[in-house]
């Protein structure tokens, strides 16, 4: 498992991927750690298959008891079917994750973790001094769907919205945005259903001040790629599957 | 999943499946008790000694019905714990796995992993026993439904001698006797096989 600070300040971001023992036909995906100095929030945990590197990665940077926090943007397995072994290895965490699909993420077992709904209209998880904004990003692709700002590390983490599928062996940041475009366009013409829901998210953070997009799947952006991304995405069709 | 747990899930749900053959087979015999009353009833005392034969019938078609809800409902609980056992076992291997990797490749924290390895063991070890414990239990349920299914066979034989003895009524006596006897060869072989398919389980 490939492991790649992002941000170091008081607090910081690991991005992890690449995932070279991952079985062939299973998609890579991006997980990802904020750390304080006390506590750990694993965002986008990951699929089952994942779980075993994954927790061997985190451990370079946590202890198991400082892991007190899990974030799912949705639903899907890919980003949290590992819930039921991360339930039994932490004592003490929170999974936040919509409200919307409580029901159905606690069958991959949830019994020790706390399970946090997050409204329709988000929230905000505190980690010691750092506040990080919980941002609606619903039909992105799943019907109720959250992403996750840091305005200190001013990292966006977008979840399916800037994903690519890309070979194990793939750089961790988009290094030509225009030969990228290509890697994303299929999967966000068919995954996005609607072009109304994809405008109020893009309305909603041209606002933010992002240095870093973190997708689940692919590549991330940084510095004007940032900027590409939403001006390409704002001009894309979705919904192309009907 | 390995083709050990994938048989003890087939086990476990098997018993359901022919436990509610047993059922229906258990209702049928019910319903024999009650028509072989009213034969005897309108045999008067021709078919005097057939007509206490009818209560043990009725009443060892009763117990079986309530033997076999039982163990229906402890079927459920011992598949259940099966799901349980599962995970445990995923869980315990999953996390074997992370701390070898974790110290393979000089992970700073890997030691905290240590304890969860080790209570995940623990917990996986106790639903194994508690699944024995639980399958020994079933085991010794099912022995008293093959009971009752030796009962009503020695009840069949029973009835086929008063039923030589009812005249008229003979044939429809003797039918009577043939629907328990086969009712107790069906019941007998369905919860042999439960049996069998839980037997490598149990506690030894």
């Amino acid at each position: 498992m490939k492991m790649t600070k992002i941000y170091e300040g008081a607090h910081q971001w690991v991005m992890f991927g690449r995932d070279e023992n991952k079985p062939d036909n299973i998609i890579d995906s991006n997980q990802y750690i904020v750390r304080t100095a006390n506590k750990c929030l694993l965002l986008e945990p990951g699929g089952t298959e994942l779980f075993a590197p994954m927790m061997a990665a985190v451990l370079h940077h946590a202890p198991v008891e400082q892991i007190t926090d899990l974030f799912a943007s949705h639903q899907d397995p890919d980003v949290i079917s590992s819930l039921g072994l991360w339930d039994q290895a932490l004592s003490n965490a929170k999974l936040h994750a919509p409200a919307l699909w409580e029901g159905y993420i606690r069958h991959f077992g949830c019994e020790s973790i706390e399970y946090v709904p997050i409204p329709d209209n988000g929230e905000t998880i505190k980690l010691e001094s750092v506040e990080l904004q919980i941002i609606p990003a619903h039909y992105l692709h799943s019907p109720c769907n959250f992403h996750v700002y840091d305005p200190q590390a001013k990292i966006l983490m977008t979840g399916s919205v800037g994903s690519a599928w890309e070979s194990a062996g793939a750089p961790v940041f988009v290094e030509r945005f225009d030969t990228h475009v290509e890697k994303m366009r299929y999967y966000h013409q068919r995954w996005m259903p609607s072009n109304q829901a994809k405008r109020a998210w893009i309305d909603r953070v041209r606002n933010l001040d992002i240095d870093i997009i973190a997708p689940q799947h692919g590549r991330m952006f940084k510095g004007d790629d940032v900027k590409r991304f939403l001006d390409w995405f704002d001009a894309l069709q979705v919904g192309t599957g009907i | 999943m390995n083709s050990q747990t994938k048989s003890q899930f087939i086990a476990v749900a098997s018993i359901t499946s022919e436990l509610s053959a047993v059922m229906v087979v258990a209702k049928e015999i019910s319903l024999a008790a009650a028509n072989a009353k009213a034969i005897a009833f309108r045999a008067g005392d021709k078919a005097k000694g057939f007509q206490p034969i009818t209560d043990f019938i009725n009443e060892l078609a009763k117990e079986t019905i309530e033997l076999v809800t039982k163990i229906n409902v402890y079927a459920i609980l011992l598949y259940r714990l099966t799901v349980d056992e599962y995970r445990r076992t995923a869980a315990y291997n999953r996390f074997e796995q992370a701390l070898k990797l974790a110290n393979t490749n000089g992970a700073r924290y890997a030691d905290s992993m240590l304890d969860p390895t080790a209570h995940a063991k623990t917990v996986m070890q106790d639903c194994q026993r508690q699944f024995k414990r639980d399958v020994t239990q079933l085991l010794g349920q099912l022995e008293a439904v093959m009971h009752h299914a030796r009962a009503a066979r020695v009840i069949a034989a029973n009835s086929r001698i008063e039923a030589s003895q009812a005249g008229e009524y003979l044939q429809s006596l003797q039918a009577v006797a043939e629907s328990v006897d086969k009712a107790a060869h069906t019941i007998h072989d369905n919860v042999q096989r439960c049996r069998i398919a839980l037997s490598i389980y149990r506690n030894s």
